[in-house]
């Protein structure tokens, strides 16, 4: 019944291990620079789908409605290949020397979760009672100040569990990038089920890479949040 | 009733897992069943692609299939497979027999077993034109190939400093050549021959006569399926004799073909050095 052998040893040493941990590193790395660059630019959209002036409202709006409902997959197709159409001549030859397809992962990773990021942080600030900011307005903080000084650091405490589903999803999506090779985990795994057969072995290897990785997250932002952030007074 | 139902559910599992088990006699069932179930490629001109009037699968491999079902008396039906999915489909019973530009290997012989060979070819590289001599001019490139495929893991062998970029297929990775984020693609000759072939742009790339290996196709039958395996050669043989196997070469890569090639083999009973 059981005619299939497992064989351990391929995922735990040796070459193919080897492989696993290379494309650890690159899934850590690809997660790491899109998580940070992604927040960055997701509360940046979100302040400014807050704002009042007409232009930025209606440019973040279609920002946020084109990245969150289009495929990312299409998205990593369209800044890989895509993008060389519309590109100068010169820029594609320089993107060409470096090492473009994690470069266009990280844009790709990047501006799709920022969206969401986007609208998690917007519906942080709106659970913050508006006297709050007409308050930090009435002592005389511009708009721009009195988001950063006063409703944003309370906002981004809310929103720190839709964050967590954000970035976990983010981590797990970089293993999209294989399809523009990008050695990523799931490029590495699927590369040792080609070379030895053992797909189990390999896809189990890479789940349970996955699997901590995600813990560790959840953990991470769970101990932030409790250890920095709730004795500053937020719940 | 709970616990029934339990009970229920573990013997469906195992009973699912037996009848992909099954190691009995494909030959038999296949003959009882009237069809023959074959995994082709369905994006590769030349072996198995997508005919743009009929739309149906047809190639080199096809047609090798069919003189098989032919032959059997029975029905054929086509499934298509990719490179990565061909044995695990293959060893899971979806299909009776690949044909699938597959290259024999001692490493995928654990797994399956394969026929005679019925189609030789050597991996070789698409380059622009003029720009690649000899294979150290490729030292430390980006080079573009399909995953799980045998190319990706010779030109890694071949060319250790140079990064392999695998794609899901080979259009894009010459997608990715034509738009210079690599330097070359590699893979079997006439896969190469056939894309070059109709590339708008292909008086600016060529297949210089580097040769990194030698690619003997197979066709697969699952491990230990020795009747069939026996029936699929005893088959391919008698077209080698009548001439079959030529004229199914030159339909697909005749001079008139679009991806010509010269067959400098013949099929035979003569074993690979690491068969015997």
């Amino acid at each position: 019944m059981f005619a299939y052998k497992f064989d351990w040893a391929i995922v735990t040493s040796g070459q193919y291990f080897e492989w696993l941990v290379s494309g650890v590193k690159i899934t850590l790395e690809l997660s790491v620079v899109s998580i940070a660059l992604s927040f960055a630019l997701g509360l940046f959209v979100a302040v400014m789908r807050m704002s009042n002036a007409r232009p930025l409202l209606w440019f973040s709006h279609a920002y946020l409605e084109f990245f969150r409902n289009t495929p990312l997959l299409i998205q990593i197709f369209f800044w890989y290949f895509g993008s060389y159409k519309i590109l100068p001549e010169v820029v594609n030859d320089w993107l060409n020397t470096m090492d473009f397809e994690f470069a266009a992962a990280v844009i790709a990773l990047t501006i799709y979760t920022s969206a969401f990021i986007a609208e998690d942080i917007r519906s942080g600030v709106r659970s913050i009672p508006k006297e709050q900011m007409e308050a930090a307005r009435s002592s005389g903080f511009s708009y721009l100040r009195s988001m950063q000084y006063v409703i944003l650091p309370q906002a981004v405490r809310i929103t720190i569990p839709p964050l967590i589903n954000q970035f976990l999803n983010l981590t797990k999506n970089s293993s999209l990038a294989m399809t523009i090779g990008v050695a990523e985990l799931t490029y590495q795994a699927r590369q040792v089920e080609s070379y030895t057969f053992k797909g189990f072995e390999a896809f189990t290897a890479a789940t349970l890479v996955y699997l901590g990785m995600s813990l560790i997250i959840t953990g991470l932002v769970t101990l932030y949040s409790k250890r920095v952030l709730s004795p500053m007074g937020v719940k | 009733m709970k616990r029934f139902g339990i009970v229920l559910l573990t013997l469906l599992f195992i009973g699912s897992m037996c009848g992909t088990a099954v190691a009995g006699d494909t030959l038999d069932e296949v003959k009882k069943k009237g069809v023959l179930v074959a995994g082709v490629k369905d994006s590769t001109p030349g072996f198995g692609y997508i005919d743009e009037k009929t739309r149906e699968i047809v190639g080199y491999d096809v047609d090798f299939c069919k003189a098989i079902a032919k032959r059997l008396g029975v029905k054929l039906e086509l499934k298509p497979v990719t490179s990565a999915s061909r044995i695990p489909q293959l060893v899971a019973g979806n299909i009776d027999i690949a044909a699938a530009t597959m290259t024999k290997t001692a490493d995928r012989a654990k797994q399956i077993d394969f026929s005679y060979t019925y189609f030789f070819t050597g991996q070789k590289f698409i380059t622009p034109k003029g720009k690649v001599k000899k294979l150290s001019d490729l030292d430390g490139k980006k080079i573009g190939t399909a995953k799980g495929s045998t190319s990706e893991q010779n030109a890694k062998k071949s060319l250790p400093t140079a990064t392999i970029l695998s794609f899901d297929d080979y259009p894009q990775a010459f997608l990715a050549l034509q738009q210079g984020k690599v330097a070359a693609v590699t893979t079997d000759e006439s896969i190469l021959a056939n894309i070059l072939s109709k590339a708008p742009d292909k008086r600016k790339y060529e297949i210089p006569s580097i040769r990194i290996s030698d690619e003997p196709y197979g066709l697969g039958v699952r491990k230990g399926d020795k009747k069939l395996l026996d029936f699929v050669n005893a088959t391919i043989l008698e077209m080698e004799k009548s001439g079959e196997a030529a004229k199914i070469f030159n339909k697909w890569f005749g001079p008139k073909s679009p991806t010509p090639l010269k067959r400098d083999f013949k099929i035979t009973s003569e074993k690979l050095p690491w068969e015997k």
